[in-house]
């Protein structure tokens, strides 16, 4: 590495509808971008996947293209408005480069596969916080990513504080 | 010039809620500036392995402008200080045969002041090569020695100096050991209360 006057950081971070993983974000604006280095901000957002249901004796149920149409503009819409919010903290709180990404699939691969193929040098991400029993049921993408992404993790986690935390 | 300032206050008693509006908006502006501004307390938690090494000059690479001491002066830094935690495991004093018998036997004083001091030694060489590497970074590092589990102690430490970030390396362990070992990174990721930084040393493998 060379003179570090401008060094060149690509942060990833990755949003979802959570209010952890905003807070995740404005703690990384607050904190870690600053305009001594020349940072490039990635927002990725992953859409989950279409759930197919299928009950156990192997038939599907399969939706009409109606319904699957409006699932999928749901989807959609919900990402569109995470971003937009993400993209708003990101003008009110830096003034840095910002990327947007949105994918589709399982969080967590994707989140480490992006990491990857984006070139980050920093993973931030918010953490649900949940206990061991919700951990070990529902998963934790956090847990995920700190364990399989190449790059450094940062996992950020949101305060419980009861009183007004802003 | 009285003229001047009967027709200035006028406006201002009509438009004195304008003005405190406006008043009240930069006030509020502020704040977001100066938050963001404000000093980082960075807690890197060190040990013998490379890892952890890596993870401080990772975090010294990246977060910290290795400029010129003339430019480190201006005050503007975003780390105010780091603090390098190594934490010695507490040496049992005593050593339970594998035969029968059953008996404790208790280490000699000798041997426990021995262990003692190669404890200190070991943890005094880790810490001058961590505030080498900070001092070449020109950022203020303090030190601090704990006795006792890593993973309990670098926990409490953060939360008792009112840490902002936790950094730790990663020895990369799979899933099997992870979960019969234990990792301190994994511990940490969950327990500690302020954002922890986990950095993996870099495949020797592949590319880069």
């Amino acid at each position: 590495m060379a003179e570090a006057e401008a060094a060149e950081r690509r942060v990833l971070v990755a949003v979802d509808e959570s209010e952890e993983s905003m807070h995740a974000l404005s703690w990384c604006l607050k904190n870690i971008i600053s305009d001594k280095f020349s940072d490039t901000l990635l927002l990725l957002y992953v859409k989950p996947p279409r759930a197919v249901s299928t009950a156990l004796d192997g038939t599907a149920f399969l939706f009409s293209s109606d319904v699957m149409l409006a699932i999928e503009k749901y989807g959609n819409e919900v990402a569109d408005c995470v971003m937009e919010k993400a993209k708003k903290l990101c003008s009110e709180l830096a003034d840095v480069k910002v990327e947007t990404r949105i994918e589709n699939g399982d969080a967590r691969d994707v989140i480490c596969q992006m990491a990857d193929k984006l070139g980050a040098d920093l993973l931030v991400m918010g953490s649900h916080g949940y206990g061991l029993i919700k951990r070990a049921f529902l998963g934790s993408v956090s847990n995920h990513c700190a364990q399989n992404a190449k790059c450094p993790v940062m996992i950020v986690k949101k305060p419980k504080s009861t009183s007004n935390s802003h | 010039m009285d003229a001047s300032t009967a027709t200035d206050t006028a406006p201002l008693a009509a438009g004195g809620a304008v003005e405190e509006s406006t008043v009240v908006g930069m006030v509020m502006q502020e704040p977001v500036a100066a938050v963001r501004k404000s000093k980082m307390k960075v807690m890197v938690a060190v040990d013998e392995s490379e890892g952890s090494f890596y993870a401080l000059r990772w975090m010294l690479d990246h977060m910290v402008r290795r400029s010129s001491p003339a430019l480190a002066t201006d005050g503007d830094d975003e780390v105010e200080m780091i603090t390098l935690v190594h934490v010695q495991q507490p040496f049992q004093h005593y050593a339970f045969p594998a035969g029968p018998g059953g008996a404790a036997f208790y280490a000699a004083s000798s041997v426990v002041e021995s262990v003692r001091k190669a404890q200190e030694e070991n943890s005094a060489l880790i810490l001058s090569r961590a505030l080498h590497m900070c001092k070449e970074s020109t950022v203020k590092a303090e030190t601090l020695i704990l006795i006792g589990d890593p993973k309990d102690m670098i926990c409490q430490a953060t939360e008792q100096m009112h840490t902002d970030l936790l950094v730790v390396g990663s020895r990369g362990l799979g899933k099997i050991k992870r979960a019969l070992i234990g990792s301190v990174s994994d511990y940490c990721a969950h327990h500690a209360k302020c954002p922890i930084l986990i950095v993996k040393p870099p495949k020797e493998a592949s590319k880069h």
